[in-house]
């Protein structure tokens, strides 16, 4: 299945038809809902959670460090935090895994075609 | 076409596959409407906060949708910040943003013109270049209009006198050109509205610009803030930093003291309130009622209220079909009419619809909110909270959310500020792809 994926990927993009694969393989629901669950992170630390500034950027990071800095926050265990300490009690533990997983699977620099 | 493809994960072909992750990998990719194919045509009207970030997200789930941005400015001005040019510590430029990232990378249709009638029967909208756009589903973001005739004596010739200034552009720049003309020892008076108005937080952010600009430009100036409500966002919080920063500067008369405004004199810059006090000002800002922006009454989908009853999970129109609305113009309490929750509820829409489009169920919704206000260059403060469905309803996650402690040090105070920056920033360069 992997290679199977792989190869319709690279044809689709040889000749510039991502529109087809989408349309033929539909949507993946398991990672549009893990977008939608992390579309709130990229208002402060920028799409894909990628920017660097005084907010640090979350891309490519390790997850486990991502979802130990967020349990942190979760149980007022930072004494740093200034705001995450409030949003992170919005999400159950398991949450917080998905989304440091999430994070830490996107590349911590953009990767751009020529 | 020389990229690794063998190093990628199966996660991200996935992603890649499914269009969620796949602009990351892909960079700068042309329009996909190639051979004239594409997975449904979705118009957004509004280039906001919401608007922009639709059009965005709904090209980043599947860049098979054809997306068209209605929006008649080349350049948009946000009124996040647009107090931080009030109080002197931005210029215009700095909150100006376009549309090219949106063209450019994601292949989204923009188009430069107003959105002047919706039919929603037949799904069109028709501009003002006489052109009509038909929809498969259709985005509003119209943020917020005046309520000309809710004051008296404020309509739109006054409002060229007594700015209201929370559309930022025009309106900002003339307040603010009246704000340097003003002589020392004048008395700035703002009147803010009661609930429900864009960003809750701003008026009282806005004082703290002013009085800031006062303290540093004209000593002997003050901040009169006459209000319509008993309560307002933050409010210990921009008091204590009132006090701390500016003394008595800024003094604020909430409603049981004879805050609300009732009848405004734009010629004579004079207000009367509900008891029949007489205040002048040298400088009058009047923030008036506001409803949703005018063209949601068009598609029929405001209520008495003239705010827009959205189905919670999805923010599509609780009384039209394939029109989804996000933003200041929807109702969607707890969620606060906030720049934030525009691009969150955005998000949340350009999901559903992307999924709808083929014909599978709507991710469940997330929403967070962060509003940061600058009392001073140096002193921020926050609001905070989460939201989810709960038993059918816009709900915020209990335990969760808050304001920042009312006893944190000065160093917290800074750091919050640096953080107001870092998130503009960033929902910006989200929004619109500006880079700093």
């Amino acid at each position: 299945m992997g290679m199977r994926l792989r190869a319709g990927f690279a044809l689709a993009v040889a000749i510039g038809a991502l529109n087809s694969a989408v349309a033929e393989t539909g949507l993946d629901a398991e990672a549009l809902q893990r977008e939608v669950l992390a579309g709130s992170c990229a208002n402060c630390h920028g799409t894909e959670g990628r920017m660097e500034g005084v907010v640090p950027s979350l891309a490519g990071r390790s997850a486990d460090q991502l979802e130990a800095r967020l349990l942190a926050f979760k149980h007022e265990e930072d004494s740093g935090a200034t705001i995450m300490n409030r949003i992170a009690k919005g999400y159950t533990d398991e949450e917080l895994a998905t989304l440091a997983d999430y994070f830490s699977h996107l590349p911590a620099k953009e990767e751009l075609t020529p | 076409m020389s990229q690794p493809w063998n190093r990628l994960s199966r996660r991200q072909l996935l992603k890649g596959l499914g269009g969620a992750s796949a602009f990351p990998l892909m960079g700068a990719l042309p329009s996909f409407a190639i051979g004239g194919q594409h997975a449904g045509h979705v118009v957004v009207v509004g280039g906001g906060f919401g608007g922009a970030t639709a059009a965005k997200y709904l090209k980043r789930a599947n860049p098979a949708i054809k997306v068209t941005l209605v929006e008649p400015a080349d350049v948009f001005y946000t009124c996040p910040f647009s107090n931080l040019f009030l109080g002197g510590l931005r210029d215009m430029r700095s909150i100006a943003h376009n549309y090219d990232e949106l063209r450019q990378r994601y292949g989204v249709d923009v188009v430069h013109a107003l959105a002047e009638d919706i039919n929603a029967e037949a799904h069109e909208v028709r501009l003002s270049t006489g052109d009509t756009l038909h929809y498969d589903r259709l985005v509003l973001s119209p943020g917020v209009d005046m309520r000309w005739d809710a004051l008296e004596g404020y309509d739109e010739a006054a409002a060229e006198k007594a700015p209201h200034a929370w559309k930022a552009g025009h309106q900002t720049t003339l307040l603010k050109q009246q704000l340097e003309a003003m002589e020392d020892g004048g008395t700035f008076i703002m009147v803010a509205p009661g609930n429900p108005y864009r960003c809750p937080p701003g008026p009282y952010e806005r004082a703290g610009m002013v009085a800031h600009y006062f303290k540093e430009h004209k000593p002997n100036s003050k901040v009169l803030i006459l209000d319509a409500k008993d309560n307002f966002s933050k409010q210990g919080l921009f008091t204590a930093g009132w006090e701390r920063l500016y003394g008595d500067r800024i003094e604020w008369v909430g409603l049981s003291n004879d805050g609300r405004v009732t009848r405004v004199d734009a010629d004579n810059l004079e207000v009367e309130t509900e008891f029949g006090t007489r205040h002048r000002a040298d400088v009058l800002n009047v923030i008036p009622p506001q409803k949703a922006g005018w063209i949601a009454d068009r598609a029929g989908v405001t209520d008495s209220s003239g705010w827009v009853p959205v189905k919670p999970e999805t923010f599509e129109s609780q009384q039209v079909d394939d029109i989804y609305v996000v933003g200041d113009a929807t109702v969607a309490a707890p969620m606060p009419k906030s720049g934030f929750c525009a691009n969150a509820q955005a998000k949340v829409v350009a999901a559903a619809i992307a999924s709808s489009l083929e014909h599978q169920p709507a991710p469940t919704a997330y929403w967070a909110n962060t509003c940061y206000s600058l009392v001073g260059p140096n002193y921020g403060i926050s609001v905070a909270g989460v939201y989810r469905v709960t038993d059918g309803v816009i709900a915020e996650v209990d335990g969760a959310g808050g304001i920042s402690p009312a006893d944190a040090p000065d160093t917290v105070r800074a750091l919050e500020a640096d953080y107001a920056v870092g998130w503009y920033n960033a929902i910006c360069q989200d929004t619109w792809g500006t880079q700093v």
